[in-house]
């Protein structure tokens, strides 16, 4: 970890000073906080198979839409894959990047689609790691949000040197199903995503 | 209807909403008379009803990638992980599988066509995530069996053993041999018409072409023998699909006797880089595989192309009809059409001089005219000891001629041309799976086109004026989830009744590990 690391001195929020729940007073809500750690902890796996859909999961579905605060939590925890610091301490997941559309309280019925776009801002523009971040965090979305959300990963306009190229990779269903059977891939991507659950 | 209604337009929806979705963006340009014909128009139009039949069991319970349908029996090969699962067509279950042949996922496979000493046995190509393609066979005992006799044969197989995954059914996939080259994934594999050929693409950025150097008189259990014959490095980003031009249509075969440097076959591969490159095997030059063309029009990656394999009995009854029509159409080589990443679905035609449809010493002629001075003359063959670099007669130049209406909202991974009827069907990210015709342009319509031609320079193509519509939509196909594959394949089971071995069904692949055949009505 100590040597020649791409951003050696990187700014890091204090954890008091990350966008949450808290700050946002009571009327931003409407339900009950508890209801988030839900979302951050399913309780189950989204169903596979021809069969699956039952009406216990569908109320599910309709419980709690998620909000953009939401997915923040989820990726906020990401462990940078250079430095002791998660994602949201080094802003590089940011709460105003994140776009959800259309608001999952306007969908209609769980085969609906639903498109969260998450911008990341590396911590350097030629930051090499930029791809790896980016699966991180579409690889994060698409293990715990439902099937009908579509994940699209890009690097923030202008942040990154290659942002073409990288956001192109990272929308390439192919090349990130590939990447992810990549054995010393797959055990960075659990190192980074080892805080998360 | 021949006069315009006095009527104001009815309420009544034109249509279906599929008619509804049809080229939405050409609406504001028309007159609301011209509007109240149009919809007269639709609701006279062809609409298609797509409903689900029961999914093949079992569910695969992850992610399955395509399913390539026999070209004759009624078996279907569908990748999934790191092994195929072939599915009976008549049962919708499982007749067997091939596993542990790769250590990754497998991407696509391709049935492998009979050929020489392979004709008792089923062949089948895997293309893998690692990088390797496996040839597998299963042995098909007794000879000289129709397709029906094999198709009852074959269910019974998968009636006998389809409880037990680890049946005898495993053990009749014999992995015999690996095809090593490319550096990274294979994602697309494909055998030229008469089986001669293979081409393998990968996100090495490369297409490798092989060919079957087996001896025909070979030995019933021979491993078969394959020669690298090509490695094409021109594409910039990887190589996402390999498809071969049906060379045995007549418009093919037309063009290849005509210009006696061509080949008859002709591989299309379509790529990362946004683009198709058309390759042919350039008789003069000892056989070397050249790029000809470049299709340059989609903006994202081109997940996938498709040629047109016209030709079809509904084709041909029409064409009946039409000599005239008939003649023009065998002079046409074949199209191609394209689904992308950003959306849209393009159909590209090869830019034929009348020329070419006459006669040789025209052909020449017109090359002359172009200004490429050294190859005037038309003797014989006059690309004879000119170096490679100046024979741009092998240059073909490719152009879109239309563009689907547009229904995805997002990746269009994959397409489907059947080469029966003609119809063409699209998926994708968007679980949106689409129908559509091409059809005989109204006067209206006509008109509309060469505007749009005078105005942004292109050629009107010399091809009857066609539009195509959308005839039916499936929103959320398999439910929430992306599908991968869709593709045309023949009705064996049961409840298709009469249509069993010649009504064609949708079979589609999607994420949730399901492979769902669909049946499709015109009305």
């Amino acid at each position: 970890m100590e040597k020649d690391l791409e951003n050696a001195n990187p700014t890091i929020l204090s954890v008091s000073e990350l966008p949450s729940r808290r700050r946002k007073g009571p009327d931003a809500r409407t339900g009950p906080d508890a209801g988030c750690d839900k979302i951050v902890f399913p309780r189950h796996h989204w169903p596979y198979g021809a069969t699956s859909s039952s009406s216990d999961e569908d109320e599910d579905y309709a419980e709690e839409p998620l909000d953009e605060q939401d997915i923040y939590d989820l990726i906020s925890p990401i462990s940078d894959p250079e430095h002791p610091h998660t994602l949201g301490q080094l802003s590089v997941v940011r709460l105003p990047d994140i776009h959800i559309t259309p608001s999952p309280t306007e969908v209609s019925g769980p085969n609906a689609l639903v498109t969260v776009r998450v911008d990341l801002t590396p911590t350097i523009n030629h930051c090499s790691l930029a791809t790896v971040i980016g699966l991180a965090v579409r690889c994060r979305l698409e293990r715990t949000l439902p099937p009908n959300y579509r994940v699209d990963v890009r690097m923030k306009p202008g942040s990154h040197d290659q942002d073409g190229q990288v956001n192109k990779q990272l929308g390439d269903k192919e090349r990130v199903a590939a990447a992810l059977e990549n054995d010393a891939l797959q055990a960075m991507m659990n190192k980074m995503l080892g805080g998360c659950d | 209807m021949a006069s315009p209604s006095t009527e104001p337009p009815t309420a009544d929806p034109p249509g279906p909403a599929a008619a509804a979705t049809s080229s939405p963006d050409e609406l504001p340009r028309r007159s609301p008379r011209q509007q109240q014909q149009q919809e007269q128009q639709q609701a006279q139009q062809r609409t298609a009803t797509i409903t689900p039949l029961p999914p093949f069991q079992p569910d695969l319970y992850q992610r399955a990638w395509s399913s390539i349908p026999h070209p004759s029996l009624p078996l279907l090969a569908t990748a999934h992980a790191k092994s195929v699962t072939v599915f009976s067509l008549a049962t919708f279950t499982k007749h067997s599988a091939l596993t542990g042949g790769h250590s990754r996922s497998v991407r696509t496979a391709a049935w492998q066509p009979p050929r020489g000493s392979n004709k008792k046995r089923l062949g089948l190509v895997t293309g893998s995530f690692d990088a390797t393609a496996g040839l597998w066979s299963y042995d098909v005992e007794g000879e000289r069996e129709s397709a029906l006799e094999k198709e009852v044969r074959l269910r019974n197989d998968s009636d006998g053993s389809d409880n037990d995954d680890n049946g005898p059914d495993e053990r009749e996939w014999e992995f015999n041999l690996v095809l090593e080259g490319h550096e990274n994934e294979i994602k697309s594999l494909a055998f030229s018409p008469g089986g001669q050929f293979l081409a393998t693409c990968s996100r090495d950025k490369s297409v490798w072409i092989w060919e079957d150097v087996s001896p025909a008189d070979g030995d019933d259990d021979a491993d078969g023998d394959w020669e690298t014959v090509a490695v094409l490095n021109e594409h910039d980003g990887d190589v996402k699909c390999v498809a071969w031009c049906p060379s045995h249509l007549p418009g093919a075969r037309a063009l290849a006797a005509r210009r006696r440097y061509y080949s008859a076959e002709c591989l299309a591969s379509a790529s990362y880089d946004n683009t198709v490159r058309i390759w042919r095997e350039d008789a003069a030059d000892g056989g070397e595989w050249t790029c000809v063309a470049v299709l340059d029009g989609h903006e994202g990656t081109v997940w996938q192309v498709q040629w047109e394999e016209a030709g079809g009995q509904q084709q041909q009854q029409q064409q009946q009809q039409q000599q005239q029509q008939q003649k023009q159409q065998e002079k046409k080589f074949p199209r191609l059409m394209t689904c992308s990443a950003d959306g849209t679905i393009k159909v590209w035609s090869l830019k034929q001089d009348d020329d070419d449809d006459n006669d040789d010493d025209g052909d020449d002629k017109a090359k002359g005219e172009q200004g490429d001075g050294q190859e005037a003359g038309g003797f014989g063959n006059p690309f004879r000891g000119i170096p490679n670099t100046m024979r741009r007669s092998l240059r073909e130049e490719w152009e879109c001629t239309a563009v689907l209406p547009q229904v995805h909202t997002r990746d269009v991974y994959s397409i489907a041309w059947s080469a029966e009827t003609g119809l063409v069907a699209s998926t994708g990210s968007d679980g949106v799976i689409a129908l559509y015709s091409e059809e005989e342009a109204t006067e209206e319509e006509e008109e509309e086109e060469e505007e749009e031609e005078e105005e942004t320079g292109r050629a009107g193509s010399s091809r009857p004026k066609t539009v195509w519509r959308v005839l039916g939509t499936v929103a959320a196909g398999h439910g929430p989830y992306e599908i991968n594959h869709i593709a045309w394949c023949k009705r064996f089971d049961p409840a298709a009744g009469e249509g069993r071995g010649k009504e064609e069904m949708l079979v589609t692949t999607g994420d949730d590990g399901v492979v769902r055949p669909w049946q499709v009505r015109i009305r």
